[in-house]
């Protein structure tokens, strides 16, 4: 398919993807028929509409589409900075930290959840980057092994809170973990809004410097950019937005590591136009994963188990298909 | 371990939730009881000497206050408490040298560690108020206040008897129950909230047919609930289910009908206590209907009752 | 003392990595405009060398001067419109066109986004190095040295004043280096300065118009009556003897291993 097209599509798909995921959900207050009711005989009770529509779904849809666009736009500067495309958003300790951090607020409810978590990913991510300093150099090798290192250490914590909890809070903590997008509501989306702008807005502003980046320290530094000062402020920004959309949404786990993938697949590597296309491509295609989990069960199943089963097949044609580049 | 039945030797025979006969010689004197729930009955029994282990939950949670009132040893802290769910010691659990323990049906792992030492194990599962009554009674063979548990059974059912032909209803208000847990998970068909909302003369609008479900916020939207009724919460209170935009326009916000259950303690669905919160949740429900009853005449008398002497310092 | 006559300008600079001394008190100038090569045993410090003057390498003594300015109190987008440098190795990790690779050189003149003033000094690049037929190619799938030629255009992209190499010819085969170094001496008769590590002598005296060798950590040239090819001289540098042999006014060298 033409890449031009294509490109379009992904930019003017969002919107009509949006609106037409405020129909499906399982509630028969607002199913397709009660909605074409109430739109051509007003023979509904408007309130109870309006609470699920704008209520429920709503925020929701928002926060859905903001997540996937958030990890997928992330994971690509992400990958970008550390010239490793098998890394993503939560490399450096991120989705152990807010785990943890949701656990321990869930588990001895000394401050909200959201919060906690938000907080303790931050923490997680600053540790590994404290620890893989030395003189001010941070080597990406040492910076991996940091974050591997946190992460293990969050895990264990992890672990000693959940065993410690009665099997009630346990089950909370568990679905926390797996992705907990049913619990959207417009304050959660408020929260998280100022710093996934400012994250999210950093990326974009830096987006064609990422090329420079991915070129490698040395390039970068004798072309005429400070390569530790701008993979920091890049660092920051990307843990900042992804911090916050973890602490709203759970861990949704790969995501933000196949997202970029399929971009660049599709696109190439120029970061200047995938960062963009990230956004509007990971948070649509979040969203339509999400649409499908609603349909298909009236239970709430974690989005974390779908975002993989839909996810992979897309990803497998798209490796089958292109011819990438990665063999050599 | 792998027979169900005992041999006649035993004189005290009872089967626990599992399906499995218990049979001891004597009333058991050394009972190490891990749920919190089952140690509230076993005070009701007046076999509270007869215990000498307990879970660590006592000290820690909301109820210690209320057992330390009933017992001195917890008070000050002499009982020994070898865990609480997962998290137990069989290693001090086997020092204690009991003659019975009594745990949840569901920690497999535990029971089993405990029966290859050769100490009996009395496993509880409760999914319905039948069960609790099950429960009371099995304790008192097992203590050998078989006379005791009888009285308690029959003066509970007195009770929720005499309160169903009040609380019959021919247009029940519909209740969503909301667990500790937060606001999207409830109680299904099958359990013994249910039957506590059905008891009190409403109607459970979740009509899943399990015990405990994850809902999704349409459906509490879609069934549009009378009332809404949270367990204690330690966190969140009515006013904040109240302050929830996007449910505002469902009866029981509209109308201000949340209610919480105050105290573990009290109105514990899990022991014989129960009445007292089927008391207490019609009362909200139908608050003209049941004007004449005072609830707290109705909690003194029923500790009491349940709790002889002692009931009077847990009056406060 | 900023002299701008001088390209370079170093003045006792000492350089130790850990605990290992590399340079001492180096004192030496490079001319502009010329093509110099920076020769040398292995190991004797010449990239390092090289490495300190392109800004990679902080030292604490001394002074180096760039046309006239500190080296150390440049920012790092003033240097890069100054100095170009070309590292030994480059891996690259993502596929990205020769176009973007080459247009990556004029990141000290670009805000957020390349402006249609980038993309021309990039072609121009392509241009002088001759590898405009690979503009739109992926620079993974090149060879070593269509890959080195573009990593070259992307260093003239940057518009410097001076060009640093370290080993240009290290994956080129026997022509393309000559190739190479043709450009080279090409695009400093344009005006540009360029010093170049390079470990073989020969091709050096071939093209180079100044020669500098690391020895003794000290940057040194041949004694003012001695040609840089002389067989005394260069055997102090090598430490092997050296035949030399009368070539268009140089020498072609070949090393005696009897």
């Amino acid at each position: 398919m033409n890449k031009r097209i294509l490109k379009i599509l992904i930019f003017a798909l969002p919107l009509p993807v949006i609106l037409a995921s405020m129909f499906i959900g399982p509630s028969q207050t607002a199913s397709p028929k009660a909605l074409y009711n109430f739109i051509f005989s007003n023979s509904l009770s408007p309130e109870l509409l309006q609470s699920v529509l704008f209520g429920v779904r709503l925020p929701r849809i928002l926060l859905t589409f903001i997540t996937g666009g958030t990890l997928a736009v992330s994971g690509c500067s992400i990958q970008a900075i550390f010239r490793n495309p098998l890394t993503d958003p939560y490399i450096l300790g991120l989705s152990a930290g807010a785990a943890f951090g949701a656990a321990l607020a869930l588990a001895f409810f000394f401050i909200p959840v959201q919060l906690s978590a938000f907080l303790f990913g931050l923490l997680a991510v600053g540790s590994s980057y404290f620890m893989a300093r030395k003189n001010k150099n941070v080597s990406i090798i040492s910076l991996i092994l940091s974050g591997i290192v946190v992460s293990g250490i969050f895990t264990a914590l992890l672990t000693i809170v959940q065993y410690y909890t009665d099997p009630f809070k346990l089950q909370s903590i568990v679905h926390w973990t797996m992705g907990n997008l049913h619990n959207a509501n417009w304050s959660k989306l408020q929260s998280s809004i100022v710093p996934v702008t400012i994250g999210i807005t950093v990326l974009f502003f830096y987006r064609w410097r990422l090329n420079v980046l991915a070129l490698g320290d040395d390039e970068a530094r004798t072309a005429g950019i400070n390569p530790d000062k701008d993979k920091l402020i890049i660092l920051v920004a990307a843990t900042l937005a992804s911090s916050s959309v973890v602490a709203v949404a759970g861990v949704i786990g790969l995501y933000g590591l196949i997202v970029p993938h399929m971009v660049r697949m599709m696109f190439g590597p120029d970061n200047a136009q995938s960062i963009p296309l990230n956004f509007f491509f990971g948070g649509m295609f979040l969203l339509i994963i999400d649409n499908f989990s609603r349909t298909i069960s009236g239970f709430e199943l974690p989005i974390g188990a779908f975002t993989m089963l839909l996810g992979a097949p897309f990803f497998i044609f798209l490796l089958k298909k292109t011819n990438i580049g990665w063999d050599k | 371990m792998g027979n169900k039945t005992v041999g006649s030797a035993f004189s005290i025979k009872v089967t626990d939730f599992r399906g499995k006969e218990i049979g001891l010689e004597k009333p058991a004197s050394r009972i190490i009881c891990l749920i919190e729930s089952g140690l509230s009955g076993l005070y009701m029994l007046n076999a509270e000497n007869q215990v000498i282990g307990v879970s660590s939950a006592i000290y820690n949670e909301s109820v210690a206050e209320q057992y330390a009132t009933l017992d001195e040893r917890i008070k000050y802290k002499k009982l020994p408490a070898p865990g609480n769910w997962d998290f137990i010691s069989i290693e001090n659990i086997v020092a204690l040298e009991p003659d019975l323990v009594i745990i949840w049906a569901s920690q497999t792992e535990a029971i089993q560690a405990i029966e290859e030492h050769g100490i009996p194990v009395y496993a509880v599962f409760l999914k319905s108020f039948d069960d609790v009554y099950k429960e009371i009674k099995d304790f008192g063979i097992l203590t050998g206040k078989n006379q005791r548990a009888d009285s308690l059974i029959n003066y509970t059912k007195a009770e929720i008897a005499t309160f169903s032909e009040l609380s019959k209803n021919t247009s029940p208000k519909s209740v969503y129950f909301m667990w500790s847990q937060g606001l999207l998970e409830t109680a299904g068909t099958t359990s013994t909230v249910n039957e506590l909302i059905e008891l009190a003369g409403a109607k459970n609008c979740c009509t899943i047919d399990q015990e405990h479900v994850v809902i999704n916020k349409e459906n509490l939207i879609d069934w549009n609930p009378d009332l809404i009724v949270m367990w204690h919460n330690a966190n969140i209170d009515p006013g904040d289910i109240l302050s929830l935009s996007e449910i505002k326009h469902i009866n029981a916000i509209k109308n201000k009908q949340v209610f919480e259950f105050p105290s573990v303690f009290l109105c514990d669905l899990w022991t014989l206590k129960f009445p007292f919160a089927v008391k207490m949740l019609a009362k909200w429900c139908y608050p003209s209907k049941f004007e004449t009853i005072n609830l707290d005449d109705e909690k003194n008398k029923m500790f009491i009752e349940l709790y002889g002497k002692r009931g009077n310092n847990l009056i406060k | 003392m900023g002299q701008i006559d001088k390209a370079i300008l170093v003045r006792n600079l000492s350089f130790a990595y850990k605990d290992t001394l590399i340079l001492s008190k180096v004192n030496t100038d490079i001319e502009i405009g010329k093509l110099s090569f920076i020769l040398g045993k292995n190991g004797s410090g010449k990239s390092t060398f090289l490495r300190i003057i392109a800004g990679l390498l902080p030292y604490h003594a001394g002074n180096v001067y760039i046309l006239g300015k500190e080296n150390s109190k440049l920012s790092v987008a003033e240097r890069a419109k100054i100095i170009g440098f070309l590292n030994q190795q480059h891996k690259a990790v993502f596929p990205f066109t020769v176009e973007e690779v080459v247009l990556t050189g004029r990141a000290g003149y670009i805000n957020f986004l390349p402006k249609e003033k980038d993309r021309r000094a990039a072609f121009i690049a392509l241009e002088k190095v001759g590898i405009t037929h690979l503009q739109k190619r992926i620079y993974t799938e090149l060879s070593g040295g269509e890959q080195q030629l573009v990593m070259i255009a992307r260093v003239l992209a940057q518009e410097p004043k001076i060009l640093l190499l370290d080993e240009p010819t290290a994956h080129l085969d026997f022509i393309n280096q000559a190739h190479l170094l043709t450009l080279l001496k090409k695009l400093t008769n344009e005006g540009l300065t360029i010093v170049s590590v390079l470990h073989d002598p020969n091709l050096a005296f071939l093209y180079g118009d100044d020669f500098l060798f690391i020895k003794d950590y000290q940057v040194i040239r041949a004694p003012n009556n001695t040609s840089s090819w002389s067989t005394e001289f260069l055997r102090t540098i090598y430490q092997n003897n050296i035949d030399a042999i009368p070539y268009n006014g140089r020498a072609l060298l070949i090393p005696n291993m009897n």
